[in-house]
Parts: C-alpha cells; sequence; structure tokens
C-alpha cells in the first residue's frame, strides 16, 4: 500500500491549518507535515494544536533546519510533541530551504555532517539517552532530558542532491526526496539505494517518500496557477545539479531568488516557465495526477507526500484527493483504517 | 434573538448544505482573522467530531461568519430560501 501525506505551510491562520488537518486526518492521509520557516507561524506552536485535534494521522515538521534551531532543541520539541501524541510523531530534518536561510545571513555549511550530527543528536536525545559527542560540527557534553521519552520518533531526512540522499538513505529512517519529476525521483532512489547498501540496509526497509510540490483542481490551468509560486521558490534554492537536468540556468534562479528576497513576487513569478511548472510539481486534473503519481510509484516511492499549495481551494482539494486519488492506489479496507 | 433560536428557522434536511457554504465562507474570506481565537476552538472541536452540520455546529458557524463576513452570510443564507432567518439577521 502507497502511504499518502500532506504538507502545511503555517503562513495561514493557525486554525486555519488545523481545520485541514482535521480534515486530512477524516479523509484517510497518513502523514501530515508542517514547514519551518522563521517567517511563517512556529512549526511546533502549530503541531502541538494539531496534535491537540486530531487522533491518528502522524506528524512532524516537514523539514525542520539544524541552521536555524539547534538539533538539541529540536529533539526537545519533538520529544514533547510525542508525549502529546505518543507514537504518533516523526521528524523530518534537511539543510532548508535557502532563500529563508538567506534572509538571515545564514549558511548552509558542511551540509552532510551538519545533517549527520543532527540526526545522531536528535535520535540519542529523544531515545532519552545521555549523550557526549564531539562532532566536526556539533559539540555536546552530557546532554540529557530531564524527563521520560516515550517510544521512537521516526527521522526522516529531505534530501536532493547525490550525497545527501545516500546520506539519507544510511542515517534515516525514511527519506523525503524533495521532487516531483519521476525521473528525478528515480535517480534519486538510485543514490538511496547505494547509500543503504553501502550502510549494510535494505531499502525495502526505507520509507521513500516523494515530497512534491502538489496541485489538483478541476482544470490544468488552475491546478498550474495554484503551483506558479511554489515552483518559485524550489528553483530559487534548488542545487545546480538538479537545474541543469532540467535545462535552467543558475543565472535564471539567482534571479528568482533575488526577487523573492526583495518580496518582488510578480518579477519572481513571471520568470516561471511551463517547462519549470512540469518539472517540479505535480499538477491537474485528478485523472492527470493519478497518471503522475502512479510513474512515481512505479520507480519505488512508498510515499506521495501533497506539498504546497495542494490545490487553488485547499478544503475542495484534499476532498479531491480523497475521492479520486485514492482509490487508484488504495482498497477501501486501507482507505477506512 | 439567540442564535440558537435562529438556527432553529433552519430544516434539519438543510444542515449540511449549510454548514459547508457557511464553512467556505469562514475558511476563504480575507478577513478570516476577525474570527475569535475561542469560537475558532469551538469550531474545530466541532469539526474533529463530525458536528458541524448539527444544530450546535451551525449555531457556531453562523456566529463566525456573521463576524467575518455579514454580507455573504446573508447571501448564502437568501439563496438557500431561509428568508425568515435572514429577516430576523438583518434586524439585529
Amino acid at each position: 500500500m502507497i502511504n499518502f501525506g500532506i504538507e502545511f505551510v503555517p503562513r495561514d491562520l493557525y486554525w486555519k491549518t488545523t481545520f485541514y488537518a482535521i480534515q486530512a486526518e477524516k479523509t484517510g492521509f497518513n502523514t501530515l507535515w508542517i514547514t519551518d520557516h522563521f517567517n511563517n507561524r512556529n512549526v511546533y506552536v502549530s503541531l502541538a494544536i494539531v496534535s491537540a485535534y486530531t487522533d491518528k494521522i502522524k506528524f512532524g515538521p516537514g523539514v525542520t533546519n539544524p541552521y536555524m534551531a539547534h538539533p538539541i532543541v529540536t529533539a526537545q520539541a519533538v520529544s514533547t510533541l510525542n508525549e502529546i501524541a505518543p507514537g504518533r510523531v516523526i521528524c523530518g530534518i534537511g539543510v532548508g530551504d535557502r532563500t529563508t536561510l538567506e534572509m538571515v545571513n545564514m549558511k548552509p555549511s558542511k551540509p552532510l555532517a551538519t545533517i549527520r550530527e543532527s540526526v545522531n543528536i536528535i535520535r540519542e536525545i529523544t531515545s532519552g539517552r545521555n549523550l557526549e559527542m564531539r562532532g566536526e560540527v556539533f559539540t555536546v557534553s552530557g546532554a540529557k532530558l530531564n524527563y521520560k521519552t516515550t517510544s521512537k520518533i521516526p527521522i526522516f531526512v529531505g534530501a536532493q542532491g547525490p550525497k545527501m540522499l545516500a546520506l539519507a538513505a544510511e542515517i534515516g529512517d525514511g527519506v523525503l526526496i524533495n521532487a516531483s519529476h519521476p525521473e528525478d525521483i528515480k535517480n534519486a532512489i538510485g543514490f538511496i539505494s547505494e547509500g543503504a547498501v553501502n550502510a549494510g540496509k535494505r531499502v525495502e526497509d526505507l520509507e521513500i517518500a516523494a515530497y512534491t510540490s502538489f496541485s489538483v483542481a478541476k482544470t490544468p490551468e488552475k491546478a498550474a496557477k495554484a503551483v506558479i509560486p511554489v515552483v518559485a521558490y524550489i528553483v530559487a534554492g534548488c542545487p545546480e545539479s538538479v537545474l541543469q537536468k532540467h535545462g535552467i540556468s543558475m543565472e535564471t534562479a539567482d534571479k528568482i531568488r533575488q526577487a523573492i528576497i526583495k518580496g518582488q513576487w510578480k518579477e519572481a513569478f513571471l520568470q516561471i516557465t511551463d517547462g519549470m511548472v512540469e518539472a517540479f510539481s505535480i499538477y491537474g486534473t485528478p485523472e492527470t495526477v493519478v497518471e503522475k503519481i502512479a510513474k512515481l510509484v512505479k520507480v519505488g516511492t512508498t510515499q506521495i507526500v501533497a506539498g504546497s499549495p495542494i490545490g487553488p481551494d485547499m478544503r475542495k482539494s484534499i476532498n479531491m484527493i480523497a475521492a479520486e486519488i485514492f482509490p487508484h492506489f488504495r482498497s477501501k479496507e486501507d482507505r477506512t483504517n | 434573538m439567540a442564535l440558537e433560536k435562529m438556527v432553529e428557522k433552519i430544516p434539519s434536511s438543510s444542515w449540511e448544505a449549510t454548514s459547508e457554504k457557511l464553512i467556505d465562507i469562514v475558511l476563504n474570506s480575507p478577513d478570516a482573522n476577525k474570527m475569535p481565537s475561542g469560537l475558532a476552538k469551538t469550531i474545530l472541536y466541532y469539526w474533529q467530531r463530525d458536528q458541524l452540520a448539527t444544530k450546535i455546529g451551525l449555531e457556531r458557524l453562523l456566529e463566525a461568519s456573521m463576524i467575518i463576513d455579514t454580507e455573504k452570510t446573508i447571501g448564502v443564507l437568501k439563496e438557500l430560501g431561509f428568508q425568515e432567518l435572514v429577516a430576523t439577521l438583518e434586524s439585529r
């Protein structure tokens, strides 16, 4: 069975995000991810209220980053959430969104070492152990939570480039592939498989999620229009290797990034071509989206995350996914469990 | 007249449709930030329990949609044919 996740950006009022979270649970989504950007509402406060109004759905930051939040703080936050909603918390971590980091002059330096050490810190601390470590990036001298932790928190590593994908497979319980195009996902799964084998793990034991920019609507035009702002952010923060694969120059990406940083949205969105939308999102009518998801499943994805914007009308799009997309990938029994 | 009495003017056969329309107003209005936090939490409580299309859920939705967008709420109620309720709301 394929799992379905949903991503919310807490740019919306807290009660709207919570309303949609309840809807996502009712309609049968398995996981719920809330993004972590300093300029939106706080991810853990948002997740705490979501946890209070839901009972089954798994949820977590999707993704947090160790540059804005020290991993020990992340460990503290997710283990507190896991006390509120035992067994439902998942933790997504990655290098973060380049554009937002740049706004506060943060450089995602030593990304591989930073993520490796962060995952170790989060795993050790959330397991209730006492941690002593001297890493390349972080040093922890005898850190331990003052309260008892409950169940294990699965850690998902967000990744896009080959080395990070391999590392994600090595150290993560799951991988969140930041891509939407079947070719990108297929390549990513190749690197994930290599990473898993090198670490002596079975790739089948990993949850491999395509963390997509997603927009479903009754017409392809409406779906595409809704997804353009998100695609702008993706292109702006994309590694050069991925841009090259889709024939996009670094100059164009830089231009979009600078426009976003300056708040020149129109300027940024005007640069987005149909090809970019095609490469970096899953969009269209339910029928088209089903075809696109099927391609991702075929190459080995085990979870599809419907990321922002979901669609031009969030409530209608969530219902559309449940009614017109889930049935193609799940039995009726799966959907009611 | 209290909201409780007003909602009684909506026939139970129309609760579902009314609830759907009022939810749309509340979620999609550019003035959604006018929603009082306490009322938002009450609505979430009823939503979690599938009670937004009940008398008590409709009371709270109607309260919220009147705060957020009175004009649109009146319009939707007219569209649904609840003239008596509209007259009561307009005379408040």
